[in-house]
């Protein structure tokens, strides 16, 4: 373990002393202060307004528009939505910078030759890599999250309940393996490809993909197969989708991790929704082990790919011959 | 001074698809030699270092450094070597103490330990007023003979240092070569290293391969070398190696 201790430790050095990972960090604090300060007022007011929403009226079976009282019913995901959506973007991006260069640029240094002849089996120097980004991300996410909790709960009056303590904290934690999954991405790319040049390129398309490609993807293959049909009905526009279409958009965009993510933490910061039942509109509460257990698909499957991309990325580096 | 052998090369070799970079290369080397592996680019001598170094597998063929062999226990053999290799391959960000700091933690020093011997190998390699500059901010030369403290800090009997002269100005080669001396001759180290300055290779070496196209052509002192091709009193080294890569 010692071994692993040393470059897990240099690494974390190596990250917290580059300029480029101090600017993103920074740019991650400032968005995500920003649109936490954005959602706890959103929150605060909420909490003390009296919402109304309209249900009824044209093209309904209701005879006559009416006005239904929500005021304080404001989740905790809508709230911090515009939050969880930053931290997917930049912490992204954040990881995948802290990694892109991990193995490449020590090889065209030669300090991995270096490294290597010495007695240190090569599974401790990838542990070690990994182990010491892990921690650089685990002190971002803390950071972030600590500040963005208080200037929430300063600026919303939250009073945190031990529910809204865990989903916090499962949040927390969602962010940790969201994070991981593409330090180990950057760690793969990085004993994939010779340059750092090509690393980073390949980084940003990954990146690229799991915020924008995938998800657009979805909607195209849904579209194809069970597409959105649009007619007038009642003097308006009306969409109908075939069955099909929400299954096969969902199932393709979750492959995405960032989507994956935002839709698992939203889920497990919605703790009330409304229900409409026969023209009657009510707030009804979720509860977390209901969160939980209609996410436990995505959760299982972010944290084997983080297991699955980290396993690939360690393979590659036992096999690969350094020169 | 020459004892038993401490690195036997037996038949090692290394193919890149259908090109053979390492052909069947065997030779012996014994300890306290400074041995010399001489060669074009290409030839293969970074090649057969990194296979003796385990960072790379042969193809056929094994070595046995100091008992262990390198395909069998590979982390033994690494254990007798200190390499420096051809780029140095030290970290630019830290400073010189750091680094050494650094490979000291690899190696299980304790820290005291790992302290004392640090300062003694930058007194050895003259950089104990430059311990807190960072290798960024340092000359070839400087980096070179970090290097080498480096490669000493486990206090390996085996170094094995590649292209230890490459870029360095006159007066650094100079300092290296008193370095080498230093380490070789009254040190007793056995020292195996690859350079293109054959002027420093003829003063420093008991004995070279040659190597040509993947293959070791001749071995053995310079003396012997010249001998076995005839060459005339006055001929450089240079000529000498020159003839037996076919060029003159």
């Amino acid at each position: 373990m010692a071994g692993i201790f040393t470059v897990a430790k240099k690494e974390l050095l190596d990250i917290f002393s580059e300029r480029k990972f101090l600017l993103i960090f920074g740019t991650l604090l400032i968005v995500v202060l920003v649109s936490t300060f954005q959602g706890a007022l959103s929150y605060s007011n909420s909490q003390s307004s009296t919402g109304t929403i309209t249900i009824g009226g044209q093209g309904s079976n209701n005879t006559a528009p009416r006005q239904v009282f929500i005021g304080g019913a404001e989740s905790l995901s809508n709230a911090l939505s515009s939050m969880v959506t930053n931290f997917s973007l930049v912490g992204g991006v954040l990881a995948l910078a802290i990694s892109y260069d991990t193995v490449n640029g020590e090889r065209i240094s030669g300090s991995l030759k270096t490294l290597l002849s010495y007695p240190i089996y090569r599974d401790k120097v990838i542990y070690g890599k990994y182990l010491g980004g892990l921690a650089a991300v685990t002190a971002v996410t803390s950071v972030t999250f600590l500040a963005g909790m208080g200037i929430f709960i300063g600026f919303s009056g939250l009073t945190p309940s031990a529910d809204t303590v865990t989903r916090l904290t499962i949040f927390f934690l969602v962010s940790l393996v969201y994070m991981a999954i593409f330090l180990a991405v950057g760690l793969l790319l990085s004993i994939a490809m010779p340059q750092p040049s090509t690393s980073l390129l390949a980084s940003m398309i990954v990146w690229l993909a799991s915020i924008r490609l995938i998800p657009n993807l979805g909607y195209a293959i849904a579209q194809v197969i069970s597409p959105v049909r649009m007619a007038f009905r009642d003097g308006g526009p009306s969409f109908t989708t075939g069955a099909g279409f929400d299954t096969v958009r969902s199932i393709i965009t979750a492959l995405s991790p960032s989507s994956a993510y935002e839709q698992i933490v939203n889920s497990m910061l919605t703790t009330n929704r409304m229900q409409f039942s026969s023209g009657q509109v009510s707030v009804v509460s979720v509860g977390l082990n209901q969160a939980l257990a209609s996410n436990a698909t995505l959760l299982i499957y972010l944290a084997g790919l983080m297991v699955a991309v980290f396993a690939a990325a360690y393979v590659l580096f036992m096999r690969q011959e350094i020169r | 001074m020459y004892m038993e052998p401490v690195i036997e090369v037996k038949g090692l070799t290394k193919k890149y698809g259908n090109t053979v970079a390492v052909d069947h290369v065997s030779y012996t080397i014994n300890g306290g030699e400074v041995f010399g592996l001489l060669g074009p680019n290409g030839c293969g001598k970074t090649t057969t270092i990194l296979m003796l170094m385990g960072l790379i597998s042969p193809n056929e063929g094994t070595a046995v450094v100091n008992g262990s062999d390198i395909k069998e226990d590979p982390m033994g053999a690494r254990r007798q070597v200190g390499l420096l290799c051809d780029n140095v391959g030290l970290y630019e960000n830290l400073t010189a103490r750091q680094n050494l700091r650094f490979f000291a933690e690899l190696s299980d020093l304790k820290p005291r330990e790992a302290e004392e011997r640090i300062t003694k190998l930058l007194t050895l390699v003259g950089l104990k007023e430059k311990q807190d500059v960072k290798v960024s901010a340092m000359s070839r030369g400087m980096r070179q003979r970090l290097g080498i403290a480096q490669s000493l800090i486990r206090d390996p009997r085996i170094l094995v240092f590649d292209e230890p002269t490459l870029g360095i100005d006159p007066e650094g080669t100079r300092e290296l070569r008193g370095l080498i001396k230093l380490l070789a001759r009254e040190q007793g180290r056995t020292i195996v290293f690859t350079s293109h300055l054959l002027a420093e290779v003829n003063r420093l070496c008991d004995r070279v391969a040659i190597m040509k196209d993947g293959k070791v052509i001749a071995i053995g002192s310079i003396p012997d070398l010249r001998k076995q091709i005839n060459a005339a009193e006055g001929d450089e080294f240079e000529d000498v190696f020159l003839r037996y890569q076919g060029v003159v």
